[in-house]
């Protein structure tokens, strides 16, 4: 079973194309994480973006492939790898957010 | 010559170690555990649950994961009896059998399957058997495809048996426990359908939460029912059922009307089973809105979302969820209707059999402007922004 802390938000798949969405936040950061149908069961896989909030409500985000963790969609195909990735972006936003409260103030 | 490996003689079947419960046990009281897999993966978990005597199979995509993992099951010894027939007029009539005999049976079939397998379905309220058919929809009409489109749940509006319409991977496993037991009851001696959107569901994983395996439901006993099991040790020359009814005469008729009344009774009477079981027959979401979006299956989950977005901009929109179709739970719908302005149907099928069904029983008892659709088929998405488009129009339409 995939990681469920840091997950705010599971929803149907909004384009309509069946499966699941799961977004994960932690500070302004977060991971998209989806699962879409497929014709064989062992093509099904996890695909998974670094995001950027931008809104919380609405709950908005921009895609973002410009941090140290990714730049691009990732795939994964179980599990246990997803969870090694969603462990290391938690940890990674941590320290991200630490940094930027370390900014000094607009 | 058979190339299966025999089972050693110490072999016990796994079914066999499992603790046999209620349906109420095991869907309302058990602790449960969150996996994440497909709907073809919940049925199968639902079916190692279900005690069942009987299983027969043919293929048809997207249904044929489900009963491919039955034939898994019964080679562990959940299942009794399993095989493949030889098409879906012999797997619907041979399925009947079973549970005439007095055994609990399941059957999976999609779209042009359940067609081909029309003239037996239809039989089998009348017949007062129990069986369980489990259907993934996906398209009938032409130009044929194998993607998702519920069209095939119409055909069936009207033939007396218990339908259910599952909206997600979760549903699918509840819903297929449900129709086990609530299909037995004596008072309802009914089969049931557990509809699910092809593809959407049966070939995506989604969260499912289910209690442990070491548990069965309770099995059939087949003498408990409206009509007597057959014994097929000493069958008769011809089922009694149906002899009288075959004549043209006055007598025939009244013996038809009566029969099938009480089919249509015995329908209702299942209501009061699904309503304890699956927690209410419909699911409602902000009941004090004046726009609402009702529908079944995968639908609502796209309206589920729709709705939590209208929220998140000051817009409150309802949901009614159906879960039975058959029994159609008119009077929990008339209630949550009765105040709405708006009414939202979407759909995925050209046919439109929820407004109409809807409409019919909304007719009179609820001033709401009720809008047709959005509607999608052929395998065609609902985006959520549809849902929120056609949302804007009819506040725009009936302000």
């Amino acid at each position: 079973m995939f990681l469920q802390k840091n997950l705010i938000l599971t929803r149907t798949e909004p384009g309509g194309q069946g499966g699941y969405q799961f977004l994960y936040k932690i500070g302004q950061y977060g991971v998209s994480l989806g699962s879409k149908p497929q014709e064989e069961i062992q093509q099904i896989h996890w695909e998974a973006d670094v995001i950027r909030y931008t809104s919380e409500t609405p709950l908005q985000y921009e895609v973002c492939h410009t941090t140290e963790l990714a730049s691009k969609t990732l795939r994964f195909l179980n599990d246990s790898t997803l969870n090694e990735f969603l462990e290391k972006a938690f940890n990674y936003f941590n320290e991200l957010e630490a940094l930027e409260k370390m900014l000094p103030g607009e | 010559m058979s190339n299966a490996v025999a089972k050693p003689k110490d072999w016990v079947p796994k079914g066999d170690l499992q603790k046999e419960i209620s349906a109420e046990k095991m869907l309302l009281e058990l602790p449960r555990e969150l996996l994440f897999i497909t709907g073809s993966e919940a049925a199968r978990e639902a079916i190692k649950r279900a005690n069942i005597d009987c299983a027969i199979s043919y293929p048809i995509t997207p249904q044929s994961e489900t009963m491919q993992q039955a034939g898994y099951l019964y080679d562990e010894g959940y299942i009794k009896e399993y095989y493949r027939a030889e098409e879906e007029i012999g797997v619907m009539s041979a399925t009947a059998g079973a549970s005439r005999a007095g055994v609990r049976a399941l059957t999976a079939t999609s779209g042009p399957g359940l067609m081909r397998g029309m003239e037996a379905i239809s039989s089998w309220p009348g017949a007062r058997v129990t069986p369980v058919l489990l259907d993934m929809c996906r398209v009938i009409n032409t130009p044929l495809a194998i993607q998702p489109d519920n069209i095939e749940i119409s055909f069936l509006l009207n033939t007396g048996m218990i339908m259910l319409h599952a909206e997600n991977q979760q549903d699918f496993f509840d819903y297929t426990l449900a129709a086990c037991e609530v299909t037995e009851h004596v008072d309802v001696t009914l089969p049931a359908m557990v509809s699910v959107d092809g593809f959407f569901v049966t070939h995506a994983r989604g969260p499912v939460s289910i209690p442990s395996d070491e548990y069965k439901l309770n099995r059939r006993d087949g003498w408990r029912s409206a009509v007597p099991a057959m014994d097929n040790e000493n069958p008769p020359a011809r089922i009694s059922r149906d002899a009288p009814i075959q004549k043209s005469n006055f007598i025939s008729y009244h013996m038809h009307a009566s029969w099938q009344q009480e089919v249509f009774a015995a329908l209702e009477r299942s209501g009061k089973y699904f309503e304890k079981l699956l927690k209410g027959r419909i699911e409602i979401i902000n009941p004090e809105a004046e726009d609402f979006i009702i529908c079944s299956g995968s639908a609502v989950s796209q309206a589920r979302e729709a709705v939590r977005q209208e929220g998140e901009n000051g817009r409150v929109v309802g949901l009614v969820k159906v879960k039975t179709l058959r029994p159609f739970p008119t009077t929990s719908i008339v209630n949550a209707l009765k105040n709405a302005k708006r009414i939202l149907i979407p759909e995925f099928n050209q046919a439109g059999w929820m407004h109409k069904e809807v409409c019919s029983v909304l007719y009179g008892k609820c001033k709401a402007n009720i809008v047709d659709g959005p509607r999608v088929f052929g395998g065609m998405t609902m985006p959520t922004e549809m849902v929120i488009e056609w949302l804007a129009k009819a506040r725009k339409d009936f302000p």
